[in-house]
Parts: structure tokens; sequence; C-alpha cells
């Protein structure tokens, strides 16, 4: 995997127009926007989709006379995965309510938080990632695990209160103090 | 007039990180956006909220990515190259200079305006005598360097704009590129802020087919038949002379 700076010259090459660079960011991070977008969705086929359609935009809407601004790092990339997935799922009913029944009666909860490995415990040692899960650890277990279903599975406050059976109260209250705590671990002097 | 949370940069900051977080919903969202909308410092605070949670999402492990994926949005963006050269209308700049591929666009506007007065001046006067000219972007979009050849000369003169640093072992290596992107080697650039090399060929039999220009970082003292990475300089080739009828 290629470093943040690494894909940010990629990105760069691409609004030159450099067919070489935006094949080999499509090598580096295809995978992790497909991931993005499919712990949004829920649903690979729809997120392959909404990743072929952000990487056309960025080859299309790469001159300087484009109406977006260019994704300049790859964290911008993987943000506007994610609100496009988030406008996808929006268009369409929830298919998956969160109880519902199995083929043979049982009932069954889908959570996507217990579905696939979490985030926390998927963040890599590598650098690019070493300030991010010095953060993360200094939240608590379940404010941060709020955060991290709000921003990854695209859930609200109320659907949260629902998942994590809390109050609305204290979801609202764990999401305010868990923003401004990662905010003020990312970037102390700010 | 009484102040309100749009006067509070504390609650602002918050409703900026719920926004980009995405729990800040229905009318809520929608007033927030319109103060985004009016005012730079607000929209800034979402970008920044952005970046920072947007490392979330880059710290995801990668999904396998299907073996078609790249076959098919290579298919979708750039069809066959006759195909694609047909379908996509002409800006003012790309008829000016000719049949230009579409990865000159990037920096289309920027050569344009360098180039036009050049043109234009061999248009009115023909002071100039007939030769190539590139400019070169870097990868930050900033004119690099600057390449021009005399068209029935043998040599190339560069002068670099904004220098890139060469590895040791490693050259900067002269491309040109045809209609259909397709990279032939000129030559390897030496080092220096103005320098000139010379040609195996005549300048008319290397450039006449190039629609742009690029620059790569090979090994030194070897002859590349193919770019080893990406281009760390690219732009349009231009052609100043009358052409027939203009």
């Amino acid at each position: 995997m290629a470093t943040h700076q690494e894909i940010e010259t990629l990105l760069a090459r691409v609004a030159l127009g450099d067919r070489v660079a935006f094949r080999r960011l499509h090598q580096e991070v295809a995978g992790v926007l497909l991931a993005t977008a499919a712990r949004v969705l829920q649903d690979r086929s729809l997120a392959e989709d909404v990743v072929q359609d952000v990487f056309a935009s960025l080859w299309q809407q790469r001159t300087p006379a484009a109406a977006d601004p260019p994704a300049r790092s790859f964290a911008w990339l993987c943000v506007i995965v994610r609100n496009r997935a988030l406008d996808q799922l929006r268009r369409r009913p929830r298919e998956v309510s969160i109880h519902g029944e199995d083929a043979d009666g049982d009932e069954v909860t889908y959570d996507a938080a217990s579905d696939a490995p979490g985030i926390f415990e998927q963040i890599s040692a590598e650098q690019d990632h070493q300030l991010l899960q010095t953060c993360l650890q200094q939240l608590e277990a379940e404010p941060r695990q709020a955060l991290l279903m709000a921003y990854l599975d695209g859930l609200t406050h109320a659907e949260l209160a629902e998942r994590l059976k809390r109050p609305l109260g204290t979801i609202k209250a764990w999401i305010r103090r868990s923003l401004m705590s990662l905010k003020l671990c990312m970037e102390p002097a700010s | 007039m009484k102040p309100t949370w749009k006067d509070h940069p504390q609650a602002l900051e918050r409703l900026a990180g719920e926004y980009a977080l995405g729990t800040l919903q229905g009318a809520a969202r929608r007033r927030f956006e319109s103060v985004m909308r009016q005012r730079p410092d607000v929209a800034a605070a979402v970008h920044a909220w952005h970046e920072r949670l947007g490392r979330l999402l880059a710290a995801q492990a990668p999904l396998p990515v299907s073996e078609d994926a790249w076959p098919r949005l290579e298919a979708r963006l750039f069809g066959s190259p006759a195909r694609q050269v047909a379908d996509e209308p002409k800006p003012w700049y790309r008829r000016r200079l000719g049949a230009i591929p579409a990865g000159a666009l990037a920096m289309g506007v920027f050569l344009g305006v360098m180039l036009a007065p050049l043109l234009e001046a061999t248009r009115r006067d023909s002071q100039l005598p007939e030769s190539y000219v590139g400019v070169l972007a870097d990868p930050a979009g900033t004119p690099g360097l600057i390449v021009s050849s005399l068209r029935r000369g043998s040599t190339v003169d560069l002068k670099v704009l904004s220098p890139i640093d060469v590895p040791a072992g490693k050259t900067l290596f002269l491309w040109t590129l045809d209609q259909a992107g397709v990279p032939r080697p000129v030559a390897p650039v030496p080092q220096g802020k103005f320098v000139s090399l010379k040609l195996s060929q005549p300048a008319e039999e290397i450039f006449f087919s190039a629609v742009e220009l690029a620059v790569s970082i090979e090994s030194a003292g070897v002859q590349p038949s193919a770019p080893s990475g990406p281009y760390v300089y690219r732009g349009l080739c231009g052609k100043l002379w009358r052409l027939p009828g203009t």
C-alpha cells in the first residue's frame, strides 16, 4: 500500500492527465474505497458502482475549470466515496432491517458493527495511521463505537440509540465529546 | 441584533463536525448548509473536518477488487483511442494547437494562456522562428519546464522553472506522446537550470507527431522503451509556425 503522501502525488499527477498515475492510483486505493462504500451500503455490487463513478468523476473533472474541487488527499477521496454511498443509500429503502427472520423463521439481528471487523481493530500500525490510532484509543469504548458507527455505517443519532440501546441524549453527548476530543488530539495546535 | 449560534465559533465548530460526521440531519442540516454557502470560514471548518474524519475511512482494510474493475473503468473512460478523439469536444486552445489527446486537458487552460500570445505573434509578423515549444507542468500543476527546439534543428533547449529532486543514479528523461498517448523516448535530460540536449534525429522527425511532451525519472545510462513511473512534468507540444490557410 502506498503512503498517503505517495497517493497525494498520484492524485496531483492524475490532475495533469497522467494515465499511468491514474491506473496506479486505482491499484492502490480502490480496495479501501470499496470497503468504504460497502460498509455504508452493505451491498458489494452497489459499492463497486459507487467506486467506479468516483474514479470516472476524478478523471473527467480534473480540469482547472471543473465545478467541483479536485480530491487532493486520500482522506478527501474516501470522503467523496462515503458521501456518494450515503446518497445512494438515502435514495433507496433500507433493504435489510435490523431485526428480521432467517429462512427457518428464527429471529436474527443484523448489526453492521458486528458483521465486519471493527475499524478500530483494523487500523494498522502504519505510520500514516499511528496518530489516528492513538487518538481513538483515548476515547472511551462506547463513545468511540458510536462515533465510528455514525461515520462508517452512516447511522443517525436515533439509529445509534436503537442499536446501542442508550438514550438519545447520551448518544448526542458521546458524539459531541468524541468529536472535540478527536480534534484536540489530532491537531493540538489548532 | 441578538447573537445566534452563527455568531459562536465553538457552536459552529461543533456543528461543522456533526455535519461532516453525518449526524446533523434534517432542517438543522439544511440551515447549516445555507450558512456554509455564505461563510467561507464555516466551509473551511467543514473541509477540515472532512480531512480529519476521512482518515478513519482511509485506515480501513481494503476489500479485494474485482479483476474487471480497471478494464471496465478504462473502457468507460477511454474506449478506443479513435472514439475518444472523435467524441470529445475541443476547446479553443485544442483547436488552436491541433489535435490534443485527453491527457493534455488538465493543463489546457494554462498552456492556452501561455502559448496563445506566441501563436498570435507568429501569425501577425512571423518574428519567431518555426519551433516546437512545450510548457510542461509539474505535479502541483504549476509551470515546471519549458522545452523548445527549432523545427529543423537538432538540439532541444530546456529551462527548469520548478526543479524536481532526482535521486542518485537516476535521470530525467524526455518523451513525446502521440494522439493515442503512446510515449516515445527522446533523450535523457542533463541536470541544470538551463540545459541543451543533442537529438539523434532532426527535431521535425521526433516532434512532428507529438501532441504532448512529458518527463519521467529513469535509471541513468539506460535507454528505456517506456516510462518506468509516472511523469514528473507534462504538457502540450506546440508547433509555432504558420499553417496553410491561416
